[in-house]
Formats: C-alpha cells, sequence, structure tokens
C-alpha cells in the first residue's frame, strides 16, 4: 500500500499536473469542436496556428523579444523605485502617506486612456513601451514593500534591542527576512502586469512586439496571428508570474517548514 | 560570573491614549549575585514592566536601577543581561542552531565568538542534540523556549532576565522545563530573576520571592525560601514547601483567606 509520505507526493504531483492537463484538454476539445464546426464563433484549430508559427518561427522571436525585454526593463526599474520609495517610507513616517497615495493615484489612472499621451510626449519608441509597463507594475510592489519593511514583529524588535545590534545587523538579521514574503507577494503580482503594461502601450504605437504583431495581424485579417499573439502574451504573463512563484517557493523555504510537523 | 541587581525607588508612568497610567509606584528590590529571585503578582501588576526596566527594553519615570553596579544599559550594551521572553521569540528562518548563533552573528567579532560557550555545547545543555537543523516550526513549544534558553546563554550572560518563559507551556512540560532551568543556572552560574504569576514556581525556583501588589504595583513582601539546593520534585511534598507556598499566599491575598491548616498548599498547582 502507499506510505502517506507517497500518496502526499502523488497529491502534489497532480496539483502540478492539473493546470498541464486542462491545458491540454482545451486543445483537444478546440480542435475537435472547429473540426466540426460547432462553435458559435470563429477560432483557428490548434494545430492550424501552430503550423503557421512554425512556417515562419522567426516572426515570433522577432515578436516575442522585445515584449520581454521591454518588459522586464520596465519591472526592473519600477521594483528599484518601489524598494527605494518603500525604504524612505519606512525611515521618514510623515512621507508615508505621499508616498503611498502618490501610488494610489498612479494606479487608479486608466493606462489605457494615458498611454497615447506618452506615445505623443516620448514617440512610439521602446521608451514609452517599457514608461508604461513600470506604471502598470509599480503600485503592488511598493504595497508589497511598504508591508514587508513594516512587518517585523515587535518581540523580535525587543530581541534585537537586548542584543544590542547595529542597524545594519538589524536591517540584515531582521528587517529584510521578515519583508522577504510581502516582497515575493508584491513581485509575483506586479509580474504580469509589466506584460499587460508593456503589449498595452505596443498597441498606441509599436514597430515590434506582440502588441505590434497583433495589430499588423488584425489589421490583415489573419486569424492565425492574431491566435498566436494572443497565445504568447498570455504565456508571457503565465511565465512572468511562476517565475516569482517558484523563486518565491525556493526563498520562503520556512513557511512550508510548518507542513511537516504533523 | 554574575551581576547583583538593585532596584530602588522605581516608578513608571505610561501615557495611553491620553490617559496616564500608573503602572510601578516606588518599586525596591536587592538581589545578590548568583542568587535566583521571582516577583509574584496578578496579571497587569506591573512585574513584567519591572523586568523589562531592569532589561533597558524601557526606561523609569523615577527612581534607579543597577545590574552589577552599572546602569541597565551599559549592562544590555556588555550583554551582561539575558532575556527569556514569553513567547520563543525565534527567528522563524533560521535553524535551531543558526537561532543560538545569532548573539555571536550580531556581536560579529571573532574573538568574542571564540571566548564564547561553542553552539553546540549549549544544544547539548538545552537537551537539543539531534535537532541542530530544525527549523523553529518544525518544534514544540517547549523545544522551542529551550532553543530561546541556549540563545540567551550564548553570550555568557552574567544577568539572566525571565518573563514567565513557561507561561504558554503544559504543566507537565512546564515541571520538566523548570527543573532544567534551575540545572542550567546552576551550572551557568548567573544572576536569574523571573517573573511569574505560579505561586508553586515562585517558591520552587527561587531563594527569594517578591510580591507584588495591584497596579500601581509596588513589592509587598520579601519572602526568603529555605529549601535545600538542588532542589527536586519531592520538596514540593515537603513541610516547608507548603509553609513557603502559604506565606506567599498570605503575602498575596491577606491571612484571612488561609483560615484551614498549612495542608490546604497540596491542592496548589502550577
Amino acid at each position: 500500500m502507499a506510505t502517506p509520505a507517497t500518496r502526499d507526493r502523488l497529491r502534489r504531483a497532480l496539483l502540478l499536473a492539473a493546470p498541464l492537463l486542462a491545458l491540454l484538454l482545451a486543445l483537444l476539445a478546440a480542435e475537435w469542436l472547429t473540426a466540426r464546426r460547432m462553435l458559435p464563433v470563429v477560432i483557428p484549430a490548434p494545430s492550424a496556428v501552430w503550423a503557421d508559427a512554425m512556417k515562419n518561427p522567426a516572426v515570433v522571436t522577432r515578436h516575442l523579444t522585445p515584449t520581454v525585454l521591454k518588459a522586464a526593463t520596465g519591472y526592473a526599474v519600477a521594483a528599484a523605485i518601489a524598494l527605494l520609495a518603500a525604504a524612505i517610507s519606512s525611515l521618514v513616517l510623515v512621507l508615508r502617506a505621499p508616498i503611498y497615495n502618490l501610488g494610489v493615484g498612479m494606479h487608479s489612472v486608466p493606462l489605457i486612456a494615458t498611454t497615447p499621451l506618452f506615445a505623443l510626449w516620448l514617440g512610439t519608441g521602446p521608451t514609452t513601451h517599457v514608461l508604461v509597463a513600470a506604471l502598470a507594475c509599480y503600485f503592488p510592489m511598493l504595497v508589497g514593500a511598504m508591508q514587508g519593511f513594516a512587518a517585523v514583529e515587535r518581540n523580535h524588535r525587543e530581541l534585537f534591542h537586548m542584543l544590542s545590534a547595529s542597524p545594519l545587523k538589524q536591517l540584515r538579521y531582521l528587517v529584510i527576512p521578515s519583508a522577504l514574503p510581502y516582497l515575493f507577494a508584491g513581485f509575483k503580482i506586479a509580474a504580469p502586469s509589466a506584460v499587460l503594461g508593456t503589449i498595452t502601450a505596443e498597441w498606441a504605437g509599436a514597430e515590434l512586439g506582440l502588441g505590434a504583431l497583433m495589430l499588423y495581424a488584425l489589421g490583415a485579417f489573419d486569424i492565425n496571428k492574431v491566435w498566436l499573439a494572443v497565445l504568447m502574451a498570455c504565456a508571457l504573463s503565465a511565465a512572468a508570474y511562476a517565475f516569482w512563484a517558484g523563486a518565491e517557493r525556493l526563498v520562503i523555504y520556512w513557511d512550508s517548514a510548518a507542513e511537516l510537523r504533523d | 560570573m554574575s551581576l547583583a541587581i538593585d532596584v530602588t525607588n522605581v516608578s513608571m508612568r505610561f501615557e495611553s491614549k491620553g490617559r496616564a497610567v500608573q503602572a510601578l509606584d516606588g518599586a525596591a528590590l536587592t538581589i545578590p549575585a548568583g542568587r535566583f529571585a521571582s516577583i509574584i503578582g496578578p496579571s497587569g501588576c506591573g512585574k513584567s514592566t519591572l523586568l523589562r526596566l531592569v532589561a533597558d527594553i524601557m526606561q523609569p519615570s523615577a527612581g534607579s536601577i543597577a545590574v552589577g553596579g552599572a546602569p541597565p544599559r551599559q549592562s544590555r550594551r556588555d550583554h551582561a543581561i539575558g532575556f527569556i521572553f514569553q513567547s520563543p521569540t525565534l527567528l522563524p528562518w533560521r535553524s535551531v542552531r543558526e537561532n543560538i548563533e545569532l548573539p555571536l552573528d550580531i556581536v560579529g567579532s571573532a574573538s568574542a565568538r571564540a571566548a564564547k560557550r561553542s553552539p553546540a555545547e549549549l544544544i547539548d545543555l538545552v537537551g537539543l542534540k539531534g535537532f541542530e537543523n530544525a527549523l523553529p516550526a518544525q518544534l514544540s513549544g517547549g523545544m522551542q523556549q529551550r532553543v530561546s534558553i541556549a540563545r540567551a546563554l550564548a553570550l555568557e550572560p552574567e544577568v539572566l532576565l525571565l518573563d514567565e518563559p513557561f507561561g504558554a507551556l503544559d504543566e507537565i512540560t512546564r515541571q520538566r522545563m523548570n527543573l532544567e532551568l534551575l540545572r542550567i543556572w546552576a551550572e551557568s552560574g548567573t544572576t536569574a530573576l523571573l517573573v511569574t504569576h505560579s505561586i508553586s514556581e515562585a517558591v520552587f525556583m527561587s531563594d527569594t520571592v517578591y510580591v507584588m501588589s495591584p497596579r500601581p504595583g509596588r513589592i509587598t513582601a520579601q519572602l526568603a525560601i529555605d529549601l535545600p539546593r538542588p532542589r527536586a520534585l519531592a520538596m514540593m511534598r515537603s513541610r516547608g514547601f507548603f509553609e513557603a507556598v502559604n506565606q506567599v499566599r498570605d503575602a498575596l491575598f491577606g491571612r484571612d483567606t488561609t483560615d484551614a491548616d498549612g495542608a490546604q498548599g497540596a491542592t496548589e498547582t502550577y
């Protein structure tokens, strides 16, 4: 008979495999239904999209790579500013509310409406795309970092006081580890937003990128290409999230330790 | 090594929501170097506050405190004070060994590290051999508190301050931990000051029991406990123990509550 440990491992493997299985089933269903024209809307058969992509793989990389690079750059810029702003807000308490409120304000503005303005001011080059990507993902990271830097427990603070720890040692041994779970929560949620922001900006004008590919394909009524771009955007968003979720599991090892107790 | 603790006329006022609270009013006590003393009193009488003042976690509104003749701030900075909190207060991302090594990491210098007791020795002392690499979340409450005791001893303090360290533990674990604490105290040769609200615990552990009145807290009685050391659980059945327990009880509640004979102490539990 299976021991509880192997059963547990099996359960976890199933949990991991479930989304992939669901995706596979959806693809098969789409293939089967389109072949019989049983859907109320027109969707291309997944095999047709795949064949189209394979026919000219350079198209995929030519448009995917710039989007990845711009999203990653915008994300990195936003992360750096969010960390800096959160650090300042935890050191200078009077700035806490303004920094937070500015973040709320930036987050409340619909980017789809303001992006054309950035395109007017800055052109339709990568600068605009990176800027919009950064704006789209700044707020969750700011919230995560602000909560994280305020997450030190009172009795831990007293412990470090008793040990007469220098501010630097406090930062290293207490503040940063205490903040990590909140930082990861923010970074994880923000990652797909960077992809969304990049594509939104590309819609307002771009030579290359998934957003540009979508517009070209729509204009040419190339349904297979539209779907290819849509699917790549989804995959990119999911991959960005999965990257941080995976990193979180590796770094925050102590949260899952509680599971082992029983 | 050990240092004496002197508390002279210490008062403490808190401002909370615009209302002043007098937590301590002229508290005074003296614990000679190397002795074990307890402070007992009802919840909210300011006994934990007094301990925190000795530890320099807070500063008194009036009066003075000396640890080995020096102000608490200096003693804290010299790492002369070990503090054991109500909750184990372990860092969840550090293993048992790493939690015990935390004070060494914070002091930093290699010479300090070499001079102090090795983490392996401390793990042995608190009976956690084999759990060096476990994370706090994988340990029971009693084991977590053992880690915090080992951590408090890592810098070989001269004074050990204990704020109801076993309050959250079940009675059986608590008795065992108390015995171990006495063994560790005897071996490390520190001065110990324990805050508790258990009469029998205070009597069993201490050379001297200080009784505190409800807010504003002040020391209302000081009772010497004349039980031999090392203490053993069997002593809890002795006449001397009953008498000491009743003395403490009288000091806490007044004489009229113990109109029965001395055997009433037998019903006292942790």
